[in-house]
Protein backbone atom coordinates (compact mmCIF):
# COMPACT_ATOMS: atom_id res chain seq x y z
CA UNK A 1 0.00 0.00 0.00
CA UNK A 2 3.07 2.26 0.46
CA UNK A 3 4.04 2.64 -2.85
CA UNK A 4 0.83 2.78 -4.29
CA UNK A 5 0.11 6.42 -4.67
CA UNK A 6 -3.49 5.63 -6.26
CA UNK A 7 -5.72 2.58 -5.53
CA UNK A 8 -9.09 1.60 -6.91
CA UNK A 9 -11.06 -0.77 -5.99
CA UNK A 10 -13.77 -2.53 -7.29
CA UNK A 11 -14.81 0.62 -9.12
CA UNK A 12 -17.78 -0.43 -11.06
CA UNK A 13 -20.27 1.80 -13.37
CA UNK A 14 -23.53 0.07 -15.42
CA UNK A 15 -26.40 2.23 -17.30
CA UNK A 16 -28.63 0.14 -17.14
CA UNK A 17 -28.06 -3.62 -17.94
CA UNK A 18 -24.48 -2.25 -19.41
CA UNK A 19 -21.63 -2.56 -17.25
CA UNK A 20 -19.72 -0.14 -18.69
CA UNK A 21 -16.93 -0.83 -15.99
CA UNK A 22 -17.02 -3.92 -13.96
CA UNK A 23 -15.49 -4.28 -10.21
CA UNK A 24 -12.24 -2.74 -11.76
CA UNK A 25 -9.34 -2.63 -8.88
CA UNK A 26 -5.76 -1.44 -10.42
CA UNK A 27 -3.27 0.62 -8.80
CA UNK A 28 -0.57 3.50 -9.87
CA UNK A 29 2.78 2.48 -7.74
CA UNK A 30 5.03 5.99 -7.10
CA UNK A 31 7.45 6.66 -10.21
CA UNK A 32 5.59 4.52 -12.51
CA UNK A 33 3.91 4.36 -15.99
CA UNK A 34 0.78 2.49 -15.45
CA UNK A 35 -0.86 1.70 -19.61
CA UNK A 36 -4.50 0.51 -19.70
CA UNK A 37 -4.85 -0.43 -23.63
CA UNK A 38 -8.21 -2.19 -24.55
CA UNK A 39 -10.24 -2.21 -27.64
CA UNK A 40 -12.53 1.04 -28.13
CA UNK A 41 -15.51 0.58 -25.95
CA UNK A 42 -13.94 -1.55 -23.56
CA UNK A 43 -14.58 1.51 -20.71
CA UNK A 44 -10.57 2.68 -20.42
CA UNK A 45 -12.38 6.51 -20.72
CA UNK A 46 -15.27 5.73 -18.85
CA UNK A 47 -12.79 4.42 -15.96
CA UNK A 48 -10.70 7.96 -16.46
CA UNK A 49 -13.91 9.91 -15.94
CA UNK A 50 -14.77 7.48 -12.83
CA UNK A 51 -11.55 8.90 -11.33
CA UNK A 52 -11.53 12.31 -11.73
CA UNK A 53 -15.14 12.10 -10.71
CA UNK A 54 -17.16 13.16 -13.52
CA UNK A 55 -18.78 10.06 -14.03
CA UNK A 56 -20.65 8.42 -10.48
CA UNK A 57 -19.48 5.16 -10.11
CA UNK A 58 -22.24 2.77 -8.83
CA UNK A 59 -19.54 1.24 -6.25
CA UNK A 60 -15.81 0.90 -5.35
CA UNK A 61 -13.61 2.97 -3.61
CA UNK A 62 -10.75 5.32 -5.12
CA UNK A 63 -8.02 6.09 -2.79
CA UNK A 64 -5.44 8.77 -3.54
CA UNK A 65 -2.13 9.13 -1.30
CA UNK A 66 -3.81 7.22 1.53
CA UNK A 67 -6.63 9.67 1.57
CA UNK A 68 -10.26 8.31 0.54
CA UNK A 69 -11.96 10.74 -2.22
CA UNK A 70 -14.36 8.76 -3.38
CA UNK A 71 -17.40 11.20 -2.42
CA UNK A 72 -15.37 14.24 -3.83
CA UNK A 73 -16.39 16.41 -6.41
CA UNK A 74 -14.30 16.64 -9.68
CA UNK A 75 -13.36 19.98 -8.70
CA UNK A 76 -12.16 19.05 -5.35
CA UNK A 77 -10.05 15.81 -7.17
CA UNK A 78 -8.75 17.97 -9.34
CA UNK A 79 -7.39 20.52 -6.44
CA UNK A 80 -5.86 17.66 -4.55
CA UNK A 81 -3.89 16.67 -7.11
CA UNK A 82 -5.55 14.58 -10.01
CA UNK A 83 -4.65 15.74 -13.50
CA UNK A 84 -5.78 14.83 -17.06
CA UNK A 85 -5.97 15.16 -20.60
CA UNK A 86 -9.24 14.17 -23.05
CA UNK A 87 -9.73 11.67 -25.31
CA UNK A 88 -11.18 14.63 -27.32
CA UNK A 89 -8.65 17.65 -27.15
CA UNK A 90 -10.68 19.88 -24.65
CA UNK A 91 -9.03 23.77 -24.53
CA UNK A 92 -10.36 27.19 -24.46
CA UNK A 93 -10.52 28.02 -28.07
CA UNK A 94 -10.16 31.57 -27.92
CA UNK A 95 -7.86 31.77 -25.40
CA UNK A 96 -4.14 32.13 -26.75
CA UNK A 97 -2.06 28.86 -25.89
CA UNK A 98 -0.12 30.62 -23.67
CA UNK A 99 -3.63 32.01 -21.66
CA UNK A 100 -4.49 28.14 -21.63
CA UNK A 101 -1.88 27.04 -19.84
CA UNK A 102 -2.14 29.95 -17.36
CA UNK A 103 -5.56 29.02 -16.21
CA UNK A 104 -4.28 25.75 -15.46
CA UNK A 105 -1.74 27.54 -13.29
CA UNK A 106 -4.60 30.15 -11.53
CA UNK A 107 -5.60 27.77 -9.14
CA UNK A 108 -2.45 26.28 -7.43
CA UNK A 109 -1.44 29.69 -7.30
CA UNK A 110 -4.19 30.69 -5.75
CA UNK A 111 -5.47 33.62 -8.44
CA UNK A 112 -8.83 32.66 -9.43
CA UNK A 113 -10.13 35.11 -7.54
CA UNK A 114 -7.47 38.05 -7.66
CA UNK A 115 -10.26 40.55 -9.62
CA UNK A 116 -8.57 44.22 -9.68
CA UNK A 117 -5.14 42.91 -11.02
CA UNK A 118 -4.25 42.41 -14.63
CA UNK A 119 -3.17 39.07 -15.37
CA UNK A 120 -1.56 39.80 -17.87
CA UNK A 121 1.08 41.79 -15.64
CA UNK A 122 1.82 38.95 -13.55
CA UNK A 123 5.04 38.08 -14.34
CA UNK A 124 5.47 34.79 -12.47
CA UNK A 125 2.60 33.31 -13.98
CA UNK A 126 3.12 33.99 -17.24
CA UNK A 127 7.50 33.23 -16.92
CA UNK A 128 5.81 29.38 -15.65
CA UNK A 129 3.35 28.91 -18.50
CA UNK A 130 6.82 30.16 -20.79
CA UNK A 131 8.53 27.31 -19.03
CA UNK A 132 5.81 24.95 -20.00
CA UNK A 133 5.22 25.78 -23.64
CA UNK A 134 8.71 24.94 -23.80
CA UNK A 135 8.44 21.63 -22.36
CA UNK A 136 5.90 21.08 -24.78
CA UNK A 137 7.25 22.64 -28.02
CA UNK A 138 4.50 25.02 -28.08
CA UNK A 139 6.80 28.72 -27.38
CA UNK A 140 6.76 29.64 -30.45
CA UNK A 141 3.17 29.12 -30.63
CA UNK A 142 2.65 30.92 -27.43
CA UNK A 143 0.29 33.61 -28.79
CA UNK A 144 -1.81 31.71 -31.58
CA UNK A 145 -5.29 31.05 -30.64
CA UNK A 146 -5.55 27.46 -29.74
CA UNK A 147 -8.40 27.08 -31.92
CA UNK A 148 -6.05 28.32 -34.55
CA UNK A 149 -3.57 25.32 -33.58
CA UNK A 150 -3.31 21.92 -35.50
CA UNK A 151 -4.86 19.39 -33.71
CA UNK A 152 -1.05 17.99 -32.94
CA UNK A 153 -0.90 20.76 -31.00
CA UNK A 154 -3.71 20.72 -29.45
CA UNK A 155 -2.61 17.35 -27.64
CA UNK A 156 0.82 18.58 -26.58
CA UNK A 157 -1.36 21.62 -25.44
CA UNK A 158 -3.55 19.33 -23.32
CA UNK A 159 -0.84 18.27 -21.59
CA UNK A 160 1.13 21.38 -21.04
CA UNK A 161 -2.45 22.00 -19.29
CA UNK A 162 -1.99 18.59 -17.18
CA UNK A 163 1.62 19.64 -16.19
CA UNK A 164 0.56 23.38 -15.27
CA UNK A 165 -1.18 21.31 -12.16
CA UNK A 166 1.83 19.93 -10.43
CA UNK A 167 -0.30 16.80 -9.62
CA UNK A 168 0.22 13.82 -7.88
CA UNK A 169 -0.97 11.70 -10.43
CA UNK A 170 -1.76 12.40 -14.40
CA UNK A 171 -4.33 10.32 -16.37
CA UNK A 172 -3.87 11.09 -19.48
CA UNK A 173 -6.49 9.53 -22.24
CA UNK A 174 -4.29 9.00 -25.70
CA UNK A 175 -2.40 11.85 -25.26
CA UNK A 176 -0.59 10.91 -28.89
CA UNK A 177 -3.48 9.80 -30.74
CA UNK A 178 -2.77 12.03 -34.27
CA UNK A 179 0.73 13.19 -33.44
CA UNK A 180 3.54 12.72 -36.18
CA UNK A 181 6.61 10.74 -35.25
CA UNK A 182 8.61 13.73 -33.56
CA UNK A 183 5.28 14.51 -31.46
CA UNK A 184 5.01 11.00 -30.08
CA UNK A 185 9.06 11.05 -29.47
CA UNK A 186 8.64 14.26 -27.62
CA UNK A 187 5.72 12.86 -25.70
CA UNK A 188 7.68 9.49 -24.80
CA UNK A 189 10.65 11.57 -23.62
CA UNK A 190 8.65 13.77 -21.97
CA UNK A 191 6.44 11.70 -20.06
CA UNK A 192 9.53 9.50 -19.14
CA UNK A 193 10.88 12.38 -17.40
CA UNK A 194 7.98 13.47 -15.40
CA UNK A 195 6.75 10.53 -13.58
CA UNK A 196 9.24 10.56 -10.82
CA UNK A 197 7.28 13.71 -9.46
CA UNK A 198 3.85 12.16 -10.78
CA UNK A 199 3.17 8.72 -11.94
CA UNK A 200 1.14 8.89 -14.84
CA UNK A 201 -2.04 6.18 -15.80
CA UNK A 202 -1.97 5.89 -19.86
CA UNK A 203 -4.60 5.14 -22.37
CA UNK A 204 -3.01 4.58 -25.19
CA UNK A 205 -3.40 3.10 -28.63
CA UNK A 206 -0.04 3.67 -29.86
CA UNK A 207 1.47 0.16 -29.13
CA UNK A 208 5.29 1.55 -29.73
CA UNK A 209 4.58 4.13 -27.46
CA UNK A 210 3.08 1.79 -24.93
CA UNK A 211 5.93 -0.91 -24.98
CA UNK A 212 8.69 1.90 -24.95
CA UNK A 213 6.79 4.23 -21.82
CA UNK A 214 4.80 1.70 -19.55
CA UNK A 215 6.78 -0.05 -16.54
CA UNK A 216 3.10 -1.85 -16.10
CA UNK A 217 0.63 -2.71 -18.59
CA UNK A 218 -3.53 -3.67 -17.74
CA UNK A 219 -5.85 -4.91 -20.48
CA UNK A 220 -9.53 -4.01 -19.52
CA UNK A 221 -11.76 -5.76 -21.89
CA UNK A 222 -15.86 -5.42 -21.63
CA UNK A 223 -15.09 -3.11 -18.81
CA UNK A 224 -13.30 -5.98 -16.72
CA UNK A 225 -9.09 -6.21 -16.21
CA UNK A 226 -8.51 -9.34 -17.86
CA UNK A 227 -4.16 -9.08 -17.31
CA UNK A 228 -1.70 -6.63 -15.47
CA UNK A 229 1.67 -7.41 -15.62
CA UNK A 230 5.22 -6.06 -17.06
CA UNK A 231 5.76 -5.69 -20.73
CA UNK A 232 7.08 -8.45 -21.44
CA UNK A 233 3.99 -10.49 -19.45
CA UNK A 234 1.47 -8.94 -21.49
CA UNK A 235 2.91 -9.57 -24.71
CA UNK A 236 3.24 -13.43 -23.59
CA UNK A 237 0.27 -13.56 -22.38
CA UNK A 238 -2.22 -15.49 -24.87
CA UNK A 239 -5.42 -14.38 -23.58
CA UNK A 240 -4.37 -10.57 -24.35
CA UNK A 241 -2.95 -11.63 -27.81
CA UNK A 242 -6.90 -12.83 -28.42
CA UNK A 243 -8.95 -9.86 -27.27
CA UNK A 244 -6.81 -7.06 -27.93
CA UNK A 245 -3.64 -7.79 -29.62
CA UNK A 246 -4.37 -10.06 -32.07
CA UNK A 247 -0.69 -10.80 -32.96
CA UNK A 248 2.59 -11.93 -31.09
CA UNK A 249 4.60 -8.80 -30.76
CA UNK B 1 -9.82 46.41 -32.55
CA UNK B 2 -8.00 49.75 -32.50
CA UNK B 3 -10.64 51.14 -34.47
CA UNK B 4 -13.19 49.97 -31.89
CA UNK B 5 -11.01 51.35 -29.07
CA UNK B 6 -11.84 54.52 -30.71
CA UNK B 7 -15.05 54.60 -31.41
CA UNK B 8 -15.09 53.97 -27.42
CA UNK B 9 -13.55 56.74 -26.65
CA UNK B 10 -15.53 58.68 -29.18
CA UNK B 11 -18.74 57.19 -27.39
CA UNK B 12 -17.54 59.03 -24.08
CA UNK B 13 -17.35 62.18 -25.89
CA UNK B 14 -20.18 61.95 -27.21
CA UNK B 15 -21.99 61.81 -23.82
CA UNK B 16 -19.90 64.66 -22.73
CA UNK B 17 -20.99 66.52 -25.32
CA UNK B 18 -24.73 66.15 -26.35
CA UNK B 19 -25.91 66.88 -22.33
CA UNK B 20 -23.83 70.36 -22.38
CA UNK B 21 -25.54 71.06 -26.22
CA UNK B 22 -28.83 70.35 -24.27
CA UNK B 23 -28.09 72.19 -21.79
CA UNK B 24 -27.29 75.54 -24.20
CA UNK B 25 -29.47 75.17 -26.25
CA UNK B 26 -32.08 74.69 -23.19
CA UNK B 27 -33.24 71.31 -24.57
CA UNK B 28 -33.69 69.34 -21.46
CA UNK B 29 -35.34 66.87 -23.24
CA UNK B 30 -32.13 65.56 -24.95
CA UNK B 31 -30.44 65.82 -21.25
CA UNK B 32 -32.77 63.34 -20.02
CA UNK B 33 -33.17 61.16 -23.15
CA UNK B 34 -28.96 60.74 -23.01
CA UNK B 35 -29.52 59.98 -18.80
CA UNK B 36 -31.59 57.38 -19.60
CA UNK B 37 -29.25 55.99 -22.02
CA UNK B 38 -26.53 55.70 -19.85
CA UNK B 39 -29.02 54.35 -17.09
CA UNK B 40 -30.09 51.62 -19.29
CA UNK B 41 -26.66 51.05 -20.49
CA UNK B 42 -25.20 50.80 -16.88
CA UNK B 43 -28.03 47.86 -17.04
CA UNK B 44 -26.79 46.18 -20.11
CA UNK B 45 -22.89 46.48 -18.91
CA UNK B 46 -24.73 44.53 -16.22
CA UNK B 47 -25.90 41.85 -17.40
CA UNK B 48 -22.76 41.49 -20.54
CA UNK B 49 -20.78 40.37 -17.47
CA UNK B 50 -22.79 37.28 -16.68
CA UNK B 51 -24.39 36.88 -20.63
CA UNK B 52 -21.66 37.89 -22.40
CA UNK B 53 -18.46 37.19 -20.88
CA UNK B 54 -19.53 34.07 -18.42
CA UNK B 55 -22.30 33.02 -20.47
CA UNK B 56 -25.04 33.06 -17.83
CA UNK B 57 -28.24 33.45 -20.14
CA UNK B 58 -30.32 35.00 -17.70
CA UNK B 59 -33.52 36.30 -18.86
CA UNK B 60 -34.58 37.93 -15.00
CA UNK B 61 -32.16 40.62 -14.79
CA UNK B 62 -35.34 42.80 -14.68
CA UNK B 63 -35.77 41.14 -11.35
CA UNK B 64 -32.11 43.43 -10.26
CA UNK B 65 -33.40 46.29 -11.62
CA UNK B 66 -36.49 46.53 -10.22
CA UNK B 67 -35.73 45.75 -7.02
CA UNK B 68 -33.03 48.50 -7.21
CA UNK B 69 -35.92 50.91 -8.14
CA UNK B 70 -38.44 49.75 -5.38
CA UNK B 71 -35.63 49.99 -3.01
CA UNK B 72 -34.89 53.33 -3.83
CA UNK B 73 -38.67 54.85 -4.45
CA UNK B 74 -39.67 52.65 -0.84
CA UNK B 75 -36.79 54.75 1.05
CA UNK B 76 -37.41 57.46 -0.27
CA UNK B 77 -41.04 57.22 -0.04
CA UNK B 78 -41.11 56.84 3.67
CA UNK B 79 -38.53 59.77 4.24
CA UNK B 80 -40.75 62.39 2.12
CA UNK B 81 -44.02 61.40 3.53
CA UNK B 82 -41.97 61.58 7.21
CA UNK B 83 -43.89 57.98 7.24
CA UNK B 84 -42.29 54.95 9.60
CA UNK B 85 -41.15 52.26 7.73
CA UNK B 86 -40.43 49.65 10.47
CA UNK B 87 -39.80 49.60 14.10
CA UNK B 88 -38.14 46.31 14.12
CA UNK B 89 -35.30 46.03 14.63
CA UNK B 90 -34.33 49.39 14.37
CA UNK B 91 -36.92 52.50 13.84
CA UNK B 92 -36.80 53.74 10.89
CA UNK B 93 -38.37 55.94 8.31
CA UNK B 94 -36.29 55.55 4.82
CA UNK B 95 -34.23 58.14 3.44
CA UNK B 96 -33.72 60.41 0.65
CA UNK B 97 -30.20 60.72 0.30
CA UNK B 98 -28.48 58.90 -2.29
CA UNK B 99 -25.57 58.47 -0.24
CA UNK B 100 -27.81 55.98 2.10
CA UNK B 101 -29.63 54.68 -0.64
CA UNK B 102 -26.45 53.18 -3.17
CA UNK B 103 -25.44 50.79 -0.42
CA UNK B 104 -28.84 49.48 0.72
CA UNK B 105 -29.19 48.82 -3.26
CA UNK B 106 -26.02 47.17 -3.49
CA UNK B 107 -26.45 44.99 -0.23
CA UNK B 108 -30.20 44.33 -1.43
CA UNK B 109 -28.89 43.43 -5.45
CA UNK B 110 -26.63 41.45 -3.93
CA UNK B 111 -28.55 39.54 -1.73
CA UNK B 112 -30.98 38.65 -4.34
CA UNK B 113 -28.79 38.04 -6.97
CA UNK B 114 -27.16 35.53 -4.00
CA UNK B 115 -30.43 33.49 -3.56
CA UNK B 116 -30.87 33.55 -7.21
CA UNK B 117 -27.42 32.48 -8.18
CA UNK B 118 -27.61 29.43 -5.54
CA UNK B 119 -30.59 28.12 -7.03
CA UNK B 120 -30.40 28.58 -10.51
CA UNK B 121 -26.93 28.00 -11.27
CA UNK B 122 -27.21 24.17 -10.33
CA UNK B 123 -29.06 24.13 -13.85
CA UNK B 124 -27.52 25.47 -17.36
CA UNK B 125 -29.29 26.15 -20.50
CA UNK B 126 -32.82 26.49 -20.83
CA UNK B 127 -33.52 25.51 -17.45
CA UNK B 128 -31.09 28.60 -15.66
CA UNK B 129 -33.02 31.24 -18.25
CA UNK B 130 -36.72 29.87 -17.66
CA UNK B 131 -35.78 29.33 -13.48
CA UNK B 132 -34.26 32.98 -13.37
CA UNK B 133 -37.29 34.49 -15.73
CA UNK B 134 -39.36 32.64 -12.89
CA UNK B 135 -37.45 34.90 -10.25
CA UNK B 136 -38.28 38.17 -12.05
CA UNK B 137 -42.20 37.01 -12.90
CA UNK B 138 -42.69 36.36 -8.83
CA UNK B 139 -41.19 39.70 -8.08
CA UNK B 140 -43.41 41.13 -10.47
CA UNK B 141 -46.91 39.94 -9.49
CA UNK B 142 -45.80 40.47 -6.00
CA UNK B 143 -44.96 43.57 -6.56
CA UNK B 144 -48.68 44.45 -8.63
CA UNK B 145 -50.36 42.80 -5.39
CA UNK B 146 -48.55 44.86 -2.89
CA UNK B 147 -51.07 47.91 -2.22
CA UNK B 148 -48.99 49.50 0.17
CA UNK B 149 -46.75 50.76 -2.87
CA UNK B 150 -49.28 51.40 -5.21
CA UNK B 151 -50.05 47.92 -6.16
CA UNK B 152 -49.90 48.20 -10.06
CA UNK B 153 -50.37 51.67 -10.25
CA UNK B 154 -46.74 52.39 -8.86
CA UNK B 155 -45.23 54.60 -6.75
CA UNK B 156 -44.69 58.38 -7.03
CA UNK B 157 -41.76 59.77 -5.93
CA UNK B 158 -42.60 63.82 -5.71
CA UNK B 159 -38.55 64.87 -5.39
CA UNK B 160 -35.38 62.99 -6.26
CA UNK B 161 -33.02 61.47 -3.35
CA UNK B 162 -30.32 63.93 -2.96
CA UNK B 163 -26.63 64.29 -2.63
CA UNK B 164 -24.92 66.59 -0.27
CA UNK B 165 -24.39 70.02 -1.67
CA UNK B 166 -25.75 69.14 -4.87
CA UNK B 167 -28.96 69.94 -6.49
CA UNK B 168 -29.96 66.78 -7.88
CA UNK B 169 -32.97 68.07 -9.67
CA UNK B 170 -31.23 69.98 -12.21
CA UNK B 171 -31.51 67.29 -15.10
CA UNK B 172 -27.69 68.29 -15.74
CA UNK B 173 -26.63 67.63 -12.94
CA UNK B 174 -28.43 64.48 -12.26
CA UNK B 175 -26.78 63.31 -15.75
CA UNK B 176 -23.17 63.61 -14.61
CA UNK B 177 -24.03 61.58 -11.01
CA UNK B 178 -25.34 58.95 -13.87
CA UNK B 179 -22.30 59.48 -16.10
CA UNK B 180 -19.66 58.96 -13.51
CA UNK B 181 -21.93 55.56 -12.21
CA UNK B 182 -21.18 54.42 -15.43
CA UNK B 183 -17.88 55.42 -15.54
CA UNK B 184 -16.74 53.74 -12.07
CA UNK B 185 -19.02 50.63 -13.81
CA UNK B 186 -16.92 50.44 -16.98
CA UNK B 187 -13.91 51.06 -15.16
CA UNK B 188 -14.62 48.14 -12.45
CA UNK B 189 -15.56 45.90 -15.44
CA UNK B 190 -12.60 46.41 -17.30
CA UNK B 191 -10.74 45.71 -14.62
CA UNK B 192 -12.67 42.36 -13.89
CA UNK B 193 -11.92 40.89 -17.16
CA UNK B 194 -8.55 41.40 -18.07
CA UNK B 195 -8.57 39.94 -14.42
CA UNK B 196 -6.97 36.29 -13.05
CA UNK B 197 -11.03 36.04 -12.44
CA UNK B 198 -11.82 37.64 -15.74
CA UNK B 199 -10.03 34.65 -17.27
CA UNK B 200 -11.43 32.17 -15.27
CA UNK B 201 -14.93 33.40 -16.35
CA UNK B 202 -14.54 33.64 -19.83
CA UNK B 203 -13.16 29.89 -19.99
CA UNK B 204 -15.73 29.07 -18.42
CA UNK B 205 -18.20 30.49 -21.24
CA UNK B 206 -16.41 28.52 -23.56
CA UNK B 207 -15.34 25.13 -21.83
CA UNK B 208 -16.45 24.50 -18.29
CA UNK B 209 -15.74 21.13 -17.88
CA UNK B 210 -11.99 21.66 -18.84
CA UNK B 211 -11.76 25.07 -16.19
CA UNK B 212 -13.16 22.27 -13.47
CA UNK B 213 -10.74 20.10 -14.25
CA UNK B 214 -7.96 22.52 -14.05
CA UNK B 215 -9.53 22.75 -10.30
CA UNK B 216 -10.99 26.13 -11.01
CA UNK B 217 -14.67 25.54 -9.02
CA UNK B 218 -16.95 27.15 -11.13
CA UNK B 219 -19.26 27.59 -9.34
CA UNK B 220 -18.33 30.19 -7.04
CA UNK B 221 -16.92 31.81 -9.79
CA UNK B 222 -20.63 31.91 -11.94
CA UNK B 223 -22.11 32.87 -8.40
CA UNK B 224 -19.87 35.81 -7.77
CA UNK B 225 -20.53 36.87 -11.47
CA UNK B 226 -24.07 36.94 -11.09
CA UNK B 227 -23.83 38.90 -7.76
CA UNK B 228 -21.42 41.41 -9.56
CA UNK B 229 -23.89 41.43 -12.50
CA UNK B 230 -27.19 41.83 -10.27
CA UNK B 231 -25.35 44.67 -7.77
CA UNK B 232 -24.90 46.61 -11.42
CA UNK B 233 -28.06 46.17 -12.98
CA UNK B 234 -29.77 46.91 -9.42
CA UNK B 235 -28.25 50.35 -9.50
CA UNK B 236 -29.20 51.35 -12.59
CA UNK B 237 -32.51 50.44 -11.61
CA UNK B 238 -32.19 52.85 -8.37
CA UNK B 239 -30.87 55.29 -10.85
CA UNK B 240 -34.15 55.10 -13.02
CA UNK B 241 -36.48 55.52 -10.28
CA UNK B 242 -34.37 58.91 -9.51
CA UNK B 243 -34.60 59.87 -13.41
CA UNK B 244 -38.21 59.21 -13.47
CA UNK B 245 -39.45 59.95 -10.22
CA UNK B 246 -41.87 57.33 -10.08
CA UNK B 247 -41.41 53.03 -10.34
CA UNK B 248 -43.99 50.68 -11.38
CA UNK B 249 -44.38 46.89 -11.78
CA UNK B 250 -43.76 47.49 -15.45
CA UNK B 251 -39.71 47.52 -15.00
CA UNK B 252 -39.52 43.93 -13.13
CA UNK B 253 -41.56 42.34 -16.25
CA UNK B 254 -40.02 39.67 -18.28
CA UNK B 255 -40.13 42.33 -21.13
CA UNK B 256 -37.55 44.62 -18.78
CA UNK B 257 -35.07 41.50 -19.13
CA UNK B 258 -35.65 41.03 -23.11
CA UNK B 259 -35.02 44.84 -23.45
CA UNK B 260 -31.50 44.33 -21.68
CA UNK B 261 -30.75 41.42 -23.49
CA UNK B 262 -31.82 43.65 -26.63
CA UNK B 263 -29.31 46.22 -25.63
CA UNK B 264 -26.18 43.78 -24.71
CA UNK B 265 -27.15 41.73 -28.34
CA UNK B 266 -27.13 45.16 -30.84
CA UNK B 267 -24.39 46.31 -29.20
CA UNK B 268 -22.58 43.33 -29.28
CA UNK B 269 -22.35 40.54 -27.08
CA UNK B 270 -18.59 40.41 -24.50
CA UNK B 271 -18.05 43.52 -25.55
CA UNK B 272 -17.53 46.26 -22.93
CA UNK B 273 -19.09 49.25 -24.91
CA UNK B 274 -21.57 47.32 -26.62
CA UNK B 275 -24.69 47.19 -23.80
CA UNK B 276 -24.42 51.68 -23.83
CA UNK B 277 -24.25 51.47 -27.70
CA UNK B 278 -27.09 48.83 -27.96
CA UNK B 279 -29.12 51.16 -25.76
CA UNK B 280 -28.46 54.56 -27.47
CA UNK B 281 -29.62 52.40 -30.55
CA UNK B 282 -32.50 51.06 -28.95
CA UNK B 283 -33.87 54.64 -27.67
CA UNK B 284 -33.00 56.45 -30.67
CA UNK B 285 -35.07 53.86 -32.73
CA UNK B 286 -37.76 54.39 -29.88
CA UNK B 287 -37.71 58.28 -30.54
CA UNK B 288 -37.80 58.15 -33.85
CA UNK B 289 -40.00 55.06 -34.88
CA UNK B 290 -41.68 55.90 -32.16
CA UNK B 291 -42.98 58.80 -33.79
CA UNK B 292 -44.76 57.52 -36.50
CA UNK B 293 -46.21 54.31 -35.05
CA UNK B 294 -46.74 53.00 -31.75
CA UNK B 295 -45.75 49.42 -32.99
CA UNK B 296 -41.98 50.43 -33.57
CA UNK B 297 -40.91 47.48 -32.17
CA UNK B 298 -41.89 45.54 -35.54
CA UNK B 299 -38.95 47.83 -36.85
CA UNK B 300 -36.43 46.64 -34.12
CA UNK B 301 -37.59 43.11 -34.49
CA UNK B 302 -36.61 43.27 -38.42
CA UNK B 303 -32.96 45.35 -37.55
CA UNK B 304 -32.38 42.59 -34.58
CA UNK B 305 -33.50 39.48 -37.22
CA UNK B 306 -30.71 41.29 -39.85
CA UNK B 307 -28.28 41.67 -37.43
CA UNK B 308 -28.15 38.17 -35.63
CA UNK B 309 -28.30 37.04 -39.57
CA UNK B 310 -25.21 39.32 -40.75
CA UNK B 311 -23.00 40.84 -38.01
CA UNK B 312 -24.10 38.21 -35.25
CA UNK B 313 -21.41 40.22 -32.21
CA UNK B 314 -23.21 43.63 -32.71
CA UNK B 315 -23.03 46.99 -33.61
CA UNK B 316 -19.31 47.43 -32.52
CA UNK B 317 -18.33 44.87 -34.40
CA UNK B 318 -18.54 46.80 -37.39
CA UNK B 319 -15.60 48.92 -36.65
CA UNK B 320 -13.85 45.91 -35.97
CA UNK B 321 -14.15 44.29 -39.23
CA UNK B 322 -13.59 47.51 -40.69
CA UNK B 323 -9.32 47.30 -39.13
CA UNK B 324 -9.75 44.39 -40.93
CA UNK B 325 -10.29 45.78 -44.62
CA UNK B 326 -8.01 48.87 -43.93
CA UNK B 327 -5.02 45.94 -43.17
Amino acid sequence: MKNKILNIKNLSKSYGAFKVTDEITIDLHFDEIHALIGPNGAGKSTLIKQIVGSVKHDIGSIILDQEDITDLTDVERAKIGISRTFQVSSIIPQFSAIDNIVLSLLDKSSKTFQMFKSVRNNKGLYSNANKILKEIELSEKSDISASDLSHGDRRKLEVGLALAMDPKVFLFDEPMAGLDESGTNMMINLFKKIKSNSPILLIEHDMDAVFALADRVSVINYGKIVATGTVDEIRKNELVRDVYLGYEI
Amino acid sequence: MIVEKIFNKWILVFLFLIPVLGFIFEEPYYITLTTKVVILGIAGIGLNLALGYCGLISFGHAAFFGLGGYVTGILSFHALNSELMFSWPFVTSGSSEMLVIWPIVILSSAFLALIIGLLSLRTTGVYFIMITLAFAQMLYFFAISWPNYGGEDGLSIYMRNSLPMINTMDPLTFYLICLCWLLIVIFISAKLINSSFGMAFQAIKQNEERVKSVGIETFKVKLLVFVISGIITGLAGSLYTDLNRFISPSVLNWQMSGEIMVFVILGGIARLYGPLVGAAFFIVLEQTLGGYTENWQFWLGLILILEILYVRTGILSLFEKKLKYEK
